[in-house]
């Protein structure tokens, strides 16, 4: 962006510290009149140095560091972290291990969801909204609870299987929350598509279409608002997904509505598929019979070699390049984060908006500061 | 579109400029790039080869080798195929033509890594301080011989 301002334009700094913004990041915006002409995006506010971080942790301390890159999405960042180390060792997972891991992550995809939508939907001034969603999460935040024993931080996938079996009751539990889960979502569905005043706000707005958003290297929601059915979970199965029946959520409008659409749809699936799982789970081992490999592994060498590990965490494409070198630390870990391209798509999109919009476009994001700088 | 065809496609039109190349699975490529070419390759591997979704960039240190490898992880909405392309830079001057042109979102990634590695970007739109504060740059936090961890950086944040 130009610092410099032309006639009847001027910049306003909105943030880092801004109640809507979801963490700590400013936008730098030049407005003429209301209008946004042209805008940049600061982030490094709370840069956390994890990838230096886990470059001096032992293989096995660094699933408790891979939690805090995003604490919604705990268990899928630990499922690519984990998923990479497997893949170099060749650690082979159990069928009822890689089950507890796809329900696991389904229900922090749907919670992870459920916050986001309510968030955004306080953001843009419907505060009650906010107050429903984090009444229906709060169920399943213990349900996961009940599993990992933690609400946020859960450590609870190892290296070749899953810390804890599923408790007794588990999958009573479920079919209780998601009984409610499910009257709760039609409910947001009906709120949402009957406001009008909800409507005006997202109905054609910081619209993205197919081509721009794969310019600009979004995943998730946002690039499946566009039409674009990419979901790492179909195209680049991991875990038992090839198993699993279920569909791609997709919308056409690529609209702030349409975003919300489609994580309303993910998570109707997610229960889908949390039911298949328990359905279909097969007993036997947590962990690789015959090997080390268990809830203490003890303090392990990875063979030398480069891997890359994508998985589909709630807002997008999650994927860890660790590159080996025969030691017991990893000798470098990239972390490609879902929200990082996504944040910095904001620019193109808030020009030519008015300046009541930019919490509007952002929130839709359902952007994640903690792992942009992670 | 497979990984044999793309890796015959490949060597064919780049004969010199790319080499080293592995096929390590079905949907997993490795191919090694002369620095100076990365920005035609990119092109052809974006317009003809259906690569359209740069996963991420980013630098790896390597003080035995006397080089910065910088690590280009491009996919596809297309096919599955992931192709890992890496090119290597001297220590002591790295520098390398800047993809921004081709793929968009390299420009965060690109800032990313001269703070942390060092590597400079030629023709970038934007290569300012971006994660890290002004006055360290010029430490190259994520290098190998990079001293101030974990107490210099303790230390700035206080």
């Amino acid at each position: 962006m130009e610092e410099t301002v032309g006639p009847s334009e001027m910049i306003v700094h909105l943030g880092p510290q801004h109640p809507m913004l979801p963490g700590p990041f400013r936008v730098n915006a030049k407005l003429r009149g209301e209008t946004i002409v042209d805008s940049e995006v600061e982030i490094g506010y709370i840069h956390k140095g994890i990838e230096k971080i886990l470059e001096n942790k032992t293989y096995l301390q660094g699933i408790t560091i891979v939690d805090r890159i995003c604490y919604l999405e705990a268990l899928t960042n630990e499922e690519a972290y984990v998923g990479c180390v497997e893949k170099l060792a060749g650690i082979e997972v159990p069928e009822r291990a890689q089950y507890i891991r796809v329900i696991m992550e389904e229900l922090s995809r749907i919670q992870s969801h459920i916050l986001g939508m309510g968030e955004y939907a306080s953001f843009i001034g419907f505060v009650s909204m906010f107050m429903y969603t984090i009444r229906d999460r709060e169920d399943l935040m213990s349900v996961i609870d009940s599993v990992t024993g933690a609400r946020i931080t859960h450590s609870f996938l190892r290296f070749g299987g899953v810390k804890d079996d599923l408790p007794d009751g588990f999958k009573d539990d479920v079919k209780y929350v998601f009984g409610n889960l499910k009257k709760a979502i039609d409910q947001y569905e009906v709120l949402f598509s009957s406001d009008s005043i909800y409507k005006a706000r997202t109905v054609g707005i910081g619209t993205l279409t197919a081509d721009v958003a794969k310019d600009l290297g979004v995943s998730g929601p946002p690039l499946r608002a566009t039409g674009v059915a990419f979901d790492i979970r179909r195209d680049e199965p991991y875990l038992v997904y090839n198993d699993l029946d279920f569909k791609v959520c997709t919308q056409k409008d690529g609209d702030v509505y349409a975003r919300i659409q489609v994580r309303l749809d993910e998570m109707r699936e997610s229960m889908y598929i949390v039911e298949q799982c328990l359905d279909q789970i097969p007993s036997g081992p947590l962990f690789p019979e015959g090997t080390a490999y268990g809830k203490r592994s003890p303090v392990m060498r990875i063979p030398a070699g480069e891997v890359f590990h994508r998985v589909e965490a709630p807002r997008g494409e999650m994927g860890f390049y660790m590159i080996s070198d025969g030691s017991d630390k990893p000798y470098r870990v990239k972390i490609r984060g879902p929200v990082y391209p996504t944040l910095q798509a904001l620019p193109p999109l808030l020009k030519g908006v008015t300046v009541a919009d930019i919490v509007a476009i952002a929130g839709s994001m359902d952007t994640c500061t903690s792992e942009v700088d992670r | 579109m497979d990984a044999n065809s793309i890796i015959a496609s490949l060597s064919d039109k780049f004969p010199d400029e790319i080499y080293d190349t592995d096929i390590e699975s079905n949907i997993r490529i490795v191919a090694k790039v002369k620095p100076e070419n990365v920005v035609d390759v990119c092109r052809y591997l974006k317009d003809e080869l259906s690569f359209g979704h740069l996963c991420c960039e980013f630098a790896a240190d390597y003080p035995d080798r006397n080089g910065i490898e910088v690590i280009y992880v491009i996919g596809s909405y297309d096919h599955p195929v992931i192709l890992t392309m890496k090119a290597l830079l001297p220590r002591d001057k790295p520098e390398i033509e800047s993809v921004v042109p081709v793929y968009w979102n390299a420009n965060w990634y690109e800032r990313e890594t001269y703070d942390l590695f060092g590597v400079k970007y030629l023709n970038h739109p934007n290569l300012k301080p971006f994660i890290i504060p002004a006055e360290m740059i010029g430490e190259w936090p994520l290098r190998k011989d990079y001293k101030g961890f974990p107490n210099r950086t303790a230390n700035n944040l206080v």
